[in-house]
């Protein structure tokens, strides 16, 4: 019983996961035993129902089929396409023929959001991402997680800096070596020295420096980040020469910028600030050309705090620069920019409504198909549906993408006997009208009877038996699903009560599974054999398939031998 | 308190008459309870089914007393063995929690303290009502882990809950209400958290220890098979109503309610093949601060007609009962009982002018 095996697999399945396995590791260095080797598939046009109790994997091997996450080993196909080595970009392609409802209606749905969007929300990701799927459309993806992470990262460290930065410019000032030149331009004064301003005047200047500070490292960083950050994913119809007109733009004006920096200093001031500006700067370069290799490193705190650093020694060297033209390149440049910005945002308005116009009747469709109206339901947001209708609002969600496959999370368990009964029918509906794939988890072995062709009982990550569901609920050939099936409560007084000693026990932790077959320590028929050696998936009747040395129904395993022999030559 | 809702055999436990519970809403007053008379005799089991928002929580705890005092009115008249439980103090009902009447709630995780150790939750109810000495109720402690069947009673006492799967904490939780032998036991939704293998234990134990000690059983569920064979009598709820109340094997061999009768067939039942289509009950609950007049079903009910918009009925004996026992036993709220002829008239009219379709399914209800 809930052992391993291939045997029940069918040829031209539409989705086929091969020993899929699932760990997670837990404290201590431990490791709990999700999934553990579990074969599954369904036709195309079939409902496969997955029961078991809370902790035996179902919700796991779901997910796993849609790589939400990816199993740690195994192998699972759409249509003869492999996903578990996809990448995260074309898996993203691949999402819309694969989509999921969850248990709890109201906490799936964002709640801010209105219908209109939530049930749009697929195929603007999809729309987003067929647009993106240049080369250049990535790294200009890269580049914009970058300089968001950065963004979020570099605002503290910041202030700080900014802060430190402008009592040294105005010791900077006050002190002897300063360059008259910085001083006048900033100020305006000439030859006042330092000692006759007095303190007034340097806390005037420490307030004005501050704001200086503040203001230019604004000004900088939204040089910096107008043309990357703007190509963020919702900005996937901005074309890429507006782009790299904008990269190259900052980058042309930044570059100018330092060079004025480095050159406009002498004295021993230079050879320190431009030291420590110039080795900032190399980090920054290194950083910034790691990052568009791997983003992961876009965002780390260290080089943001580096990187402010920078800018906010920029802006003092600003003051450095005295000729007219080159500061008129910098104001030009900074127009850009802000004209940039200006096109890329009314850019996103028209296209987030253009798409909106473009889902509008897919979404009405689906509303429709799930039984609401739209015209009342468009504008209004999760929380004033009821959970019956909110998973109508999921369905709809799962539908507007057209997928062949839906995973059904325990769609029904949190609603009422009433409304379940709705859903399930809705489904059964759907299924035959857009000719869907379902795979459907429940711990409820009479709903899932109901709307299965063939069912999958799982015990602690394996799989126990796989069958249609008549001979599986009239006859379990699993002791497994015979105390499941016990245990149900039946509406009908007259009907026995099934013994729940038979039951015993609970399910043994899946951080240290029991060896063999792991229900052998709440079977009823448990032998020595069990606990020896793992059984195999094996057909015990035409289209019935159980894992299990004794089953209820058909003939015991072959001895051990004969089995490896006979799962060999099926394989 | 009419001539139907008379007790039959048996002496009550329990009796309760004319319950009412008013929430204070910002969208108006909301009437959770109206109007519930019902009665525990004495060792019998009680089912009280309904959806979630039918009133059937609010109603055990105005029945406990548990509700807050502010925003809430609670009227009506709950006897327990003859005690007026409305005009008791709060000091007065700290001693019938526990010795008389104990509850289970849903969840238990949520009704067991984190920080105290399982031995001392359980023995807290001896120290207080028996005045038993620490030593004394970790003994009894430890005899009722065993009792409710938590294997290695010696380590699990001085574990804390969070250490205990779903199903052992609800064991302990009963362990909890079973410590004074309470007289009465109201379990509202003990299982609904659990699973189905560990909801059967559950509801065997419970079973097994109200024969044991005697004592009278409210059950509380939304799952007609839970009730099905573990009550002796069943109160279906609807609206904060009692909508019908009938000894168990009268109610599913003779339903007259359509609410139940729908609820029923809603159910996927594990004898029929698979795909087979499922009744539904189109729409759904009332807005319990906006009920019109009549029958609060009536919206949602294939037989219903003008009068039962109009007008509300009131629980009547169904009265083609063989026996008169068998008929004030058997109440419903209905002026088309199911199987009555006027039933199947009712019926034909609605499908005939278009209000249900030919299967049965209220049309603009959903």
């Amino acid at each position: 019983m809930a052992g391993s095996g291939n045997a029940h697999l069918r040829p031209d399945a539409l989705v086929s996961a091969r020993d899929i396995v699932v760990e997670f590791p837990a404290a201590g260095g431990r490791t709990v035993y999700a999934v553990s080797g579990v074969s599954l598939d369904i036709m195309e046009g079939e409902t496969l129902g997955l029961v078991g109790e809370s902790g035996c994997g179902k919700s796991t091997t779901g997910r796993a089929m849609l790589q939400l996450p990816r199993p740690t080993s195994g192998s699972v196909q759409l249509g003869g396409q492999e996903l578990t080595d996809l990448d995260d970009e074309a898996m993203r392609l691949i999402r819309p023929r694969l989509q999921m409802i969850y248990q709890d209606p109201i906490s799936s749905l964002n709640p801010r959001r209105t219908v209109r969007d939530i049930v749009a929300e697929p195929l603007f990701i999809a729309w987003d991402n067929l647009a993106r799927r240049s080369a250049i459309a990535v790294w200009q993806e890269r580049v914009a997680a970058l300089v968001q992470g950065l963004a979020r990262r570099v605002a503290k460290p910041m202030r700080i800096l900014g802060f430190a930065m402008s009592v040294a410019f105005v010791l900077w000032i006050a002190s002897e070596t300063v360059e008259e030149r910085a001083a006048e331009s900033l100020f305006g004064w000439t030859e006042v020295p330092a000692a006759v301003i007095g303190f007034p005047a340097l806390a005037l200047s420490l307030a004005v420096g501050a704001v200086f500070a503040v203001l230019g490292v604004a000004w900088i960083l939204l040089m910096l980040m107008l043309p990357f950050g703007l190509m963020s994913r919702q900005f996937g119809a901005v074309p890429t020469a507006v782009g790299l007109v904008g990269v190259v733009a900052t980058t042309t004006a930044s570059a100018f910028l330092l060079w004025r920096t480095w050159s406009s200093f002498g004295g021993w001031a230079h050879w320190v600030n431009s030291g420590l500006l110039g080795t900032i700067t190399v980090v920054l370069v290194l950083w910034l050309l790691a990052s568009l290799v791997r983003p992961a490193l876009a965002g780390t705190s260290a080089v943001a705090t580096s990187l402010s650093a920078m800018v906010v020694l920029q802006v003092f060297y600003i003051g450095g620069l005295d000729d007219t033209p080159k500061l008129a390149v910098l104001v030009a440049s900074g127009v850009v920019d802000a004209l940039l910005f200006v096109w890329i945002r009314r850019r996103y308005h028209a296209s987030r409504q253009e798409l909106r116009a473009r889902a509008d009747p897919r979404v009405r469709e689906v509303l429709t198909y799930v039984g609401i109206n739209p015209d009342d339901a468009l504008d209004r947001r999760p929380w004033e549906f009821s959970g019956g209708q909110a998973q109508r609002l999921s369905i709809a969600r799962a539908l507007v993408s057209v997928p062949q496959v839906i995973i059904c999370d325990e769609p029904v368990s949190a609603l009422d006997v009433s409304v379940q009964a709705q859903i399930l029918n809705l489904l059964e509906d759907l299924k035959n009208l857009m000719g869907l794939t379902l795979v459907f988890i429940a711990h409820d072995l009479a709903v899932v009877k109901n709307v299965s062709d063939r069912v999958a009982v799982m015990y602690l990550g394996k799989l126990c038996e796989v069958s249609e569901p008549g001979p599986l609920y009239s006859q379990p050939a699993h002791p497994y699903t015979d105390l499941l099936l016990a245990a149900i409560p039946h509406p009908d007084p007259e009907a026995p009560i099934g013994d729940s000693s038979k039951i015993g026990g609970e399910l043994p932790s899946p951080l240290s599974p029991p060896s063999g077959c792991r229900f052998r320590t709440r079977c009823p028929l448990a032998a020595q054999r069990c606990a020896d050696e793992e059984p195999q998936m094996r057909e015990i009747a035409p289209g019935r398939f159980v894992s299990c040395h004794t089953p209820l129904v058909g003939e015991p395993a072959p001895p051990t031998s004969m089995a490896e022999f006979s799962v060999g030559a099926e394989s | 308190m009419s001539d139907a809702t008379r007790p039959r055999s048996g002496r009550a436990l329990l009796e309760v008459s004319g319950l009412r519970t008013t929430f204070d809403t910002p969208s108006g007053p909301l009437t959770a309870v109206d109007g519930v008379d019902l009665e525990v005799r004495l060792g019998s089991r009680l089912g009280v089914v309904g959806e979630s928002g039918s009133g059937k929580s609010v109603m055990s705890r105005s029945i406990m007393r548990l509700l807050p005092k502010s925003k809430v009115t609670t009227s009506g008249k709950v006897l327990f063995d003859g005690i007026d439980m409305m005009s008791l103090s709060r000091r007065e009902l700290l001693d019938l929690w526990g010795p008389q009447i104990a509850m289970v709630f849903q969840d238990p995780l949520g009704s067991l303290n984190p920080v105290m150790k399982i031995g001392r939750q359980v023995g807290e109810g001896l120290r207080v009502h028996r005045s038993m000495s620490a030593k004394a109720a970790r003994t009894a402690a430890l005899e009722l882990l065993d009792e409710v069947g938590i294997p290695e009673p010696q380590r699990r006492i001085d574990e804390y809950p969070h250490q205990l799967s779903g199903g052992m904490r609800q064991r302990i939780v009963i362990a909890i209400a079973l410590a004074c032998s309470p007289r009465l036991l109201i379990a509202d939704e003990p299982t609904t958290a659990l699973d189905v293998t560990v909801q059967a234990q559950i509801l065997d134990l419970l079973e097994t220890q109200r024969a044991e000690r005697d004592m009278s059983l409210m059950l509380i569920t939304h799952d007609l098979g839970v009730v099905a064979g573990r009550t002796d009598e069943i109160v279906v709820m609807y609206a904060g109503r009692i909508v019908e109340r009938a000894p168990t094997a009268t109610l599913f061999r003779d339903m007259r309610m359509p609410y139940t009768e729908a609820l029923m067939r809603s159910i996927p039942k594990i004898t029929d093949d698979s795909h087979t289509r499922l009744e539904i009950i189109g729409g759904r609950p009332p807005e319990m601060t906006r009920l019109g007049p009549g029958c609060k079903f009536a919206p949602r009910c294939k037989y219903a007609q003008d009068l039962c918009t109009a007008e509300e009925p009131a629980l009547m004996p169904a009265a083609s009962s063989q026996t008169n026992e068998e008929a004030t036993a058997h109440l419903y709220r209905c002026f088309y009982p199911v199987g009555s002829n006027e039933a199947a008239e009712a019926l034909e009219r609605n499908i005939a002018s278009g209000r249900v379709s030919e299967t049965g399914v209220v049309i603009g209800a959903a």
